[in-house]
């Protein structure tokens, strides 16, 4: 019963972590149909701007996430601005190769900076909270909590602003929103933008439970690729509920079969999700 | 009031509009005849900013428009409702007319005054206020589509082919609103196939055929008119 406990709690954990990133890429690819993988290495920046603020200028954990998510929301604006604005008429192919080689060029940023080592940075909330013998870290309540936060406020911002509502608007209909005069460019930028606070929320959040080092977006963004091809291309529930099946999969997965094959766990699932329904999960209607 | 000289547009290497000029006067009903492809839709996307002139200008009160961006068309007072309505399917029909106050946001009287416009133009739209857009019947989507683009507070509103695939019936009450419209002050460039039904409510009327304007006359001479009669109206 309490391992059975603790690997829901591992899923969950895993599964915010996931669907917060699966979530910025979800956003972007909906909207802008760009297939953004340098995604990962925004992820990986904002572990490292977590690590610097925290370590280097040893501000508190909140405020270096917080100016983590500025920088990391600048840098992903101006990716949006120098690199694929400017490839708005190409073919789609460009846009992958130019994604790939922002992710290329971001990782060796910060290896010139901080090098290929292993980093480790500690958060204040190292303690344990006890429930009648049930363990739940305190890291780990704080990204299950952290997750939902952001995700109401997304969703709140999305439903009960204009503002988001011009990016609900640019999903449904490009054209529609052309037509009603939504300024193309502020919603890109601003897609852009909200995917990577999104990453570096999510990479403060797991960095104190994991390790901080230039080539962690990797796997990461592979299993976004993963959660939100399952979910339904630019599905915002798809990106959620993708991510949790794939947190939970490899919680249990690497449990009770092998911790070893966990991250082929994902991969496996995607086989047989989309086999299943090739659409995935949530596809959208409106296209 | 809105003023095209010698304008061209281009896809690539194919020219979709060669040297238009034309005109439309403040309080007007211009109807814009021409078959599938002659270049009606171009045209109304290059007034609106969604493909640049390749030549020539076109001028709304004296302001240039070509070179603005779509959204800053809009705000000028030249609002298109498309072809095929390109509404918000999964928004609902409120949410829909209230995307087309987008520009007018601050104004939260103001649109709200403007809603109660289009509910009274449209009431059966207040009884699906909180449907998806894109589960409505066609001739509904047209009203939400017209009634987002009069949420823009247009002093020109182009609408692109607005009868198209509507059943006879609704297609007439489509046609009755539109000359409502413009009876309430708002000056209108309606292009359509559909020639005998626009004619009848227009004040003056365009023939484009390849890309080109081959004709120009007033309603009652183009309803005498053996070519157009001919070509359009099949009487």
């Amino acid at each position: 019963m309490n391992l059975f406990f603790q690997n829901i709690v591992n899923g969950l954990t895993l599964g915010s972590i996931y669907g917060l990133v699966a979530l910025g890429l979800t956003l972007v690819y909906g909207i802008l149909h760009i297939p953004n993988f340098a995604h990962g290495a925004l992820y990986m920046v904002g572990a490292f701007m977590s690590y610097f603020f925290m370590v280097d200028l040893g501000v508190h954990y909140w405020i270096a996430m917080l100016g983590s998510a500025a920088v990391v929301a600048v840098l992903a604006i101006l990716c949006e601005r120098l690199v694929f604005h400017p490839l708005r008429n190409s073919p789609p192919i460009h846009d992958k190769i130019a994604a790939i080689g922002i992710l290329l060029f971001l990782e060796a940023v910060v290896q010139m900076f901080w090098g290929a080592d292993f980093r480790r940075m500690t958060s204040p909330f190292t303690g344990i909270m006890r429930f009648d013998g049930l363990i739940i870290p305190e890291q780990r309540a704080l990204i299950i909590v952290g997750a939902i936060v952001l995700v109401i406020a997304l969703q709140l911002f999305l439903r009960k602003t204009m503002t988001g509502a011009t990016i609900i608007a640019m999903a449904q209909s490009r054209e529609g929103a052309f037509l009603v005069g939504i300024d193309a460019n502020r919603v890109a930028m601003m897609t852009f933008a909200i995917s990577g606070m999104l990453a570096a929320f999510a990479a403060t959040l797991y960095a104190p439970i994991n390790l901080v080092y230039p080539a962690m977006g990797h796997v990461v963004i592979m299993k976004a690729f993963v959660i939100i091809i399952l979910g339904g291309m630019g599905s915002i529930p798809g990106a959620i509920v993708g991510g949790m099946i794939i947190g939970f999969a490899e919680a249990f997965g690497g449990f009770y079969i092998s911790s070893s094959y966990k991250d082929i766990i994902a991969f496996g699932l995607l086989v047989v999700i989309l086999s299943v329904r090739p659409q995935g999960l949530f596809a959208k209607g409106a296209h | 009031m809105l003023q095209l000289r010698n304008v061209d547009v281009c896809y690539g290497s194919f020219k979709a509009l060669t040297d238009i000029s034309m005109s439309v006067d403040s309080g007007e009903l211009v109807v814009l005849l021409g078959a599938n492809g002659a270049g009606k839709s171009s045209l109304f996307n290059a007034i609106s900013g969604l493909n640049k002139p390749a030549a020539g200008e076109i001028e709304f009160e004296g302001k240039r428009l070509d070179g603005l961006k779509p959204s800053g068309i809009v705000s000028s007072g030249v609002v298109q409702c498309a072809e095929g309505r390109k509404l918000f399917p999964m928004m609902s029909v409120q949410q829909n007319l209230m995307m087309g106050a987008y520009v007018h946001r601050r104004d939260k009287a103001g649109n709200k005054q403007r809603l109660e416009d289009v509910l009274e133009l449209y009431p059966i739209l207040r009884e699906k206020a909180d449907q998806p857009a894109g589960s409505l019947s066609g001739g509904q989507q047209q009203m939400v589509a017209i009634g987002r683009a009069l949420m823009s507070r247009p002093r020109l509103l182009m609408l692109d082919e607005p009868s198209l695939g509507l059943a006879p019936l609704i297609v007439r009450q489509m046609f009755e609103t539109i000359q409502k419209i413009n009876r309430l002050g708002t000056t209108v460039l309606l292009a359509e196939q559909n020639a005998f039904a626009a004619l009848k409510i227009a004040t003056r009327a365009y023939v484009m055929e390849n890309g080109q304007l081959v004709m120009e006359g007033d309603r009652d001479t183009m309803l005498g008119n053996e070519e157009v009669r001919k070509a359009y109206i099949g009487a």
